[in-house]
Parts: structure tokens; C-alpha cells; sequence
């Protein structure tokens, strides 16, 4: 239960700091620049994303795990009642999980959009294009696959990820995406004020920053296997502790 | 591939087609939002330039707030009055008489006419140089670094010889180029003629301290306050009452003009024909370019 709540936090620690969706692997770069140019904005987007990528994440799981994966319950039970038995045994739908998941992500947008208007109009007013614009955002989509690969790929059954861990991973994302933003809202709006030579003004200067930014974000790299050491229960640390040099007492506080 | 997997492939995306339609079909009906078919029809006649001009967000914003709030139908600086008349046709009311709105700038000192410039090395914007003191003596003119060019998105300003100059052809009428300006020497104004007469200078010191910054500068002189009963003179600046303009006063306005002794009252707007006659056979340069020479020092500052 504790390796699990460590596992848990690691996976939402490292989804929004260490592999940032924006920074590490530049997916959802269209967002990030369009929608950058002021703080409010460019928060409101990151929470709609956190909003849409929490359902995607969740629909997703749920078809992956049912339906798409070699072996899905469901899709067994189908071919095993409407075809032969051993036609249940090779199920494996997975070809069809960039179509599934797209369909499930445009769809649930459009749900949520239309939840949002009726119910919160104030929101719907503030969000405005970018719930729509959600649905082609490719951090999403990128955050479905994660979680397919984490499901699918994996030797041991027991591996797999359940529905906690890529609901952390997809919420760790939304607010990693939510910082680079913000972050970046806030330097553009210090850019307007400067003097950008002109082959470097508009999109330019903003990949650059986006550039420089992730390279800030290099600095995470390696944080999550010091939080697991730090976190580990205690054998780990005295495993540590010996192989630690006893004499300078760095090692020994973790 | 086998037929197994290409028909539960089949079968997959047609159950998810049937319970996601479901599900919006049903969402549809049951988050359905009551919308004023009116302001739809409003957004459909605007031109949806969203430019800002009517001082709502955009063209969505002030369909929405013709319909709901009683915003006049005759803001859009864009359409003009055959957008006014169709907006209005979908309200159901009469439209009042519209003007164009269109901006003044309200100096006149090109680059040569101001005295007490200093090199200015900061950044080459206007906002940034207000805040400098003793870019230049005047205090209320025209700094000449084009904020409000930057801020035209119809290419209608520009700085030319160190004064922002209006393009009247191209110019919409949104106002962003007053917004923008630091200095608020840039008003926008309803012009009830295609040329219309403008004060052209903010400053509102007494006679002699604008002597001591300016060339062309207002001396609040009151000459042309004694010519004609349009100008009231406030602040040491004489302002235009536009509301009791006719074609009588004419006269006494063209002798206030000569009187000025500094020649600041001008017509602004579209050239009169006589203005296009006598420049009709000068070529047009190819490109107007905001002319940097507000600081001694040539090379341009890049932080």
C-alpha cells in the first residue's frame, strides 16, 4: 500500500516536472504558443486541459483496459458468444487506439463543453475557443498513448497500470502543462516590453524561450530516483547508508 | 489481420459511435442554452472584423450587447451606416444619424519644429520614452516612435517626419491608435464632414513656456476665440464646438484660421479635390517609413 502511494506520487511528480508534456517531449506546442501571450488566459487553458485530460485519461483507461488490449475482457466475451472460441483467444484491438482515443477525446470535449455552458456560463465565457481547441491538442492524445503503452506493453500482467495511476499521470500532466504555460505567459508578457531584434520577434523568440525553458527543466532530471530513495522504506536507506561514505554524513540523512 | 479482428474492429467503433451519439444526443436536449436567435443574426450581419472600435471585446460581444443590454446599433466603426441600418433592421428600431469615427492627432511639430530633443537611448516605443524626463521639452507633443503605428492593424499610421500621421483612406476608425498612445494626444473624434477642423496641439502651458518648446506650438492667444464663437479657449488651448457648426460660421472660421498666428488650426480627414489637384502629378513613394531621427545618435539601440 505505501510502495503504492509512493509510486502514485512519483508518477505525478515526474509527469508534471521531470517529463513535462511541454518541455520534455514538445508535444501540446501549438497551445503553448498560441495561447502564452497572457497570465489569465494562458491559465485558464491549463486548467481546461487539466479538466479534459482527467476525462480523456479516464475513458481511455477504461476502453484500453475492456476493449483494445490483447486479451480485453470484453472483446473476448463478444467474439466468444458471436464467433468461435477460438477466435476469443487472439483478440487484440490495439491497431485501433489513435481512432478510439481521438473519438474519445473530441467527444467527451464536446460533452464537457456543453455541460460547461449550461452550468457554469461564466467559465464558458473565460475558456471561450479554447475548450474546442482542446480537442486537437496532441498532449492529450500523447497522455492516452502513455497509458496504452503502460497497459499493453508490459510483460508482467501485474505491472500494468490501473486506473489510479494513469488518472495521476494525466492530472501530473495537466498541471505540467499548466506551469510551462504560466510560465511562459509570464516571460512573453516581460518580452512585449523589450527590444527583440526583428528576425527574432513573434514566434521566434518564443520557440527560443520554449528552448531555454526546457533546458531549466533538465535540471528535474534525476529527482525522481532521489525522492524514491529518500522515500523508500527502511532498508533501503540502511542498504544506503553502508554503501554511503559514513564520513561526510551527506548520504546518511536521506 | 483476420476477419475476427477487422470485424470487432468494426463492431468496436460502431458500439462507440452508438453510445457516444447517445450520450450527446442526450446532452444536447438536456444542457440545451436558450440563445437569442437576434444576436445571432447581429454576428451574422456584423463584419466580424473584431477590432474592438464599438468598445465591446468583439463582434460576438456587441451582438450580445445590442440584443441584451441596449447598446446603440450604430457603433460598429467597420460597417459604417449599412451595418447600422441592418443591425437595426434586426432590432426592429429606427437608426440614429452615425458619424465616422475617426482619429485626430492632436500636434502638429514635426521633427524640426520642436526645440530641446535630447538623445534619447531607452527603448525606441513611446511608452517607455514618456517616462523619461527630458526626451523633449514639450511635455504634451507627439514623441515620433510609432507605439501607434505598431498598434493600427490597417497599416493608417504612421510617423512621418516625427509626427504621427493619419491615413484617412485606410483608416477604420477602431481606435486602438489612441489607446496606445501615452501622451493621449491621439482622440477620436465623429467626423460629420469628410474634413473637418481640428486643434492641432495639446500643450497647455501659457504662451511663453510653449514659445520656449515649440515652433508651432498653441500660445492660447485667444485670436481665434474673438474671430468666431465655435472656439472656447480652456487651458490655454482653444477647443471646437462642433455641435453648432453650419455652413454660416464658415467664414468667420476660415479668418480665424488666417488669424492663428501659429497656424494651428488645421483640416484634417480625406484631402479636399483642390489638395488632390494640385499634388496630382507628384510621385508616391513607394514606402512611408517612421523616421527615427527623434535621437541624436544614429544607430539604434538593441538591448
Amino acid at each position: 500500500m505505501f510502495s503504492y502511494l509512493i509510486d502514485i506520487f512519483l508518477i505525478g511528480v515526474v509527469a508534471a516536472l521531470i517529463n513535462n508534456f511541454v518541455l520534455y517531449y514538445f508535444v501540446g506546442i501549438c497551445p503553448f504558443v498560441g495561447v502564452s501571450r497572457k497570465i489569465s488566459t494562458a491559465f485558464g487553458m491549463g486548467c481546461a486541459v487539466i479538466f479534459v485530460i482527467s476525462i480523456a485519461a479516464l475513458i481511455s483507461w477504461t476502453i484500453t483496459t475492456f476493449v483494445l488490449m490483447p486479451g480485453a475482457p470484453l472483446t473476448r466475451w463478444v467474439a466468444a458468444h458471436f464467433m468461435t472460441p477460438e477466435a476469443a483467444a487472439g483478440v487484440d484491438l490495439t491497431i485501433l487506439s489513435y481512432i478510439v482515443y481521438i473519438f474519445a477525446i473530441a467527444s467527451s470535449v464536446q460533452f464537457v463543453e456543453m455541460y460547461v455552458r449550461k452550468f457554469f456560463p461564466p467559465l464558458y465565457k473565460a475558456l471561450g475557443v479554447y475548450l474546442p481547441l482542446i480537442t486537437t491538442n496532441c498532449a492529450i492524445l500523447f497522455a492516452c498513448l502513455i497509458i496504452m503503452s503502460k497497459i499493453v506493453g508490459v510483460d508482467n500482467p501485474a505491472d500494468a497500470w490501473d486506473l489510479g495511476r494513469g488518472l495521476t499521470l494525466a492530472v501530473g500532466g495537466g498541471i505540467g502543462f499548466t506551469i510551462a504555460i504560466v510560465i511562459m505567459a509570464g516571460i512573453r508578457e516581460e518580452l512585449d516590453l523589450c527590444d527583440v531584434p526583428k528576425p527574432f520577434q513573434g514566434a521566434a523568440i518564443t520557440l527560443i524561450v520554449a528552448g531555454i525553458l526546457a533546458m531549466g527543466f533538465m535540471g528535474f532530471t534525476g529527482v525522481d530516483s532521489g525522492l524514491r530513495k529518500a522515500m523508500m522504506p527502511a532498508p533501503a536507506v540502511a542498504a544506503q547508508a553502508q554503501t554511503a561514505p559514513a564520513a561526510d554524513g551527506t548520504g546518511a540523512n536521506q | 489481420m483476420n476477419w475476427v479482428t477487422i470485424s470487432l474492429s468494426a463492431a468496436t467503433l460502431f458500439g462507440m459511435a452508438v453510445v457516444i451519439s447517445y450520450i450527446l444526443g442526450w446532452a444536447s436536449k438536456a444542457f440545451y442554452v436558450k440563445v437569442d436567435p437576434r444576436i445571432e443574426a447581429i454576428i451574422e450581419a456584423l463584419p466580424g472584423a473584431n477590432c474592438g472600435g464599438c468598445g465591446f471585446v468583439g463582434c460576438a460581444d456587441y451582438a450580445e450587447g445590442v440584443v441584451l443590454s441596449g447598446a446603440a446599433v450604430n457603433r460598429c466603426p467597420v460597417g459604417g451606416a449599412a451595418c447600422a441600418a441592418s443591425v437595426a433592421a434586426i432590432m426592429g428600431i429606427e437608426v440614429d444619424e452615425s458619424y465616422p469615427q475617426r482619429p485626430i492627432v492632436h500636434c502638429g511639430a514635426h521633427y524640426e519644429d520642436r526645440k530641446g530633443r535630447t538623445p534619447y537611448f531607452g527603448e525606441m516605443t513611446c511608452q517607455a520614452a514618456n517616462m523619461v524626463a527630458g526626451v523633449q521639452a514639450c511635455t504634451y507633443g507627439c514623441l515620433g516612435f510609432g507605439d501607434c503605428t505598431r498598434a493600427c492593424k490597417y497599416d493608417a499610421i504612421h510617423v512621418i517626419d516625427g509626427l504621427a500621421t493619419v491615413d484617412y483612406d485606410k483608416c477604420i476608425g477602431c481606435g486602438a491608435c489612441g489607446s496606445v498612445c501615452p501622451r493621449n494626444i491621439i482622440t477620436i473624434t465623429p467626423f460629420k464632414k469628410s474634413r473637418i477642423l481640428a486643434v492641432g496641439c495639446s500643450n497647455k502651458d501659457a504662451g511663453r513656456e510653449v514659445m520656449a518648446v515649440c515652433e508651432v506650438g498653441c500660445i492660447g492667444c485667444k485670436a481665434c476665440a474673438k474671430k468666431s464663437e465655435l472656439f472656447k479657449i480652456e487651458d490655454n488651448l482653444p477647443t471646437i464646438d462642433y455641435e453648432h457648426w453650419d455652413a454660416e460660421c464658415t467664414l468667420d472660421v476660415m479668418e480665424a484660421c488666417e488669424k492663428c498666428p501659429r497656424n494651428r488650426l488645421i483640416f484634417v480627414g480625406e484631402p479636399s479635390p483642390a489638395d488632390i489637384a494640385a499634388t496630382k502629378d507628384k510621385p508616391l513613394p513607394e514606402v512611408v517609413e517612421a523616421d527615427f531621427k527623434t535621437t541624436v545618435d544614429d544607430t539604434e539601440w538593441r538591448g
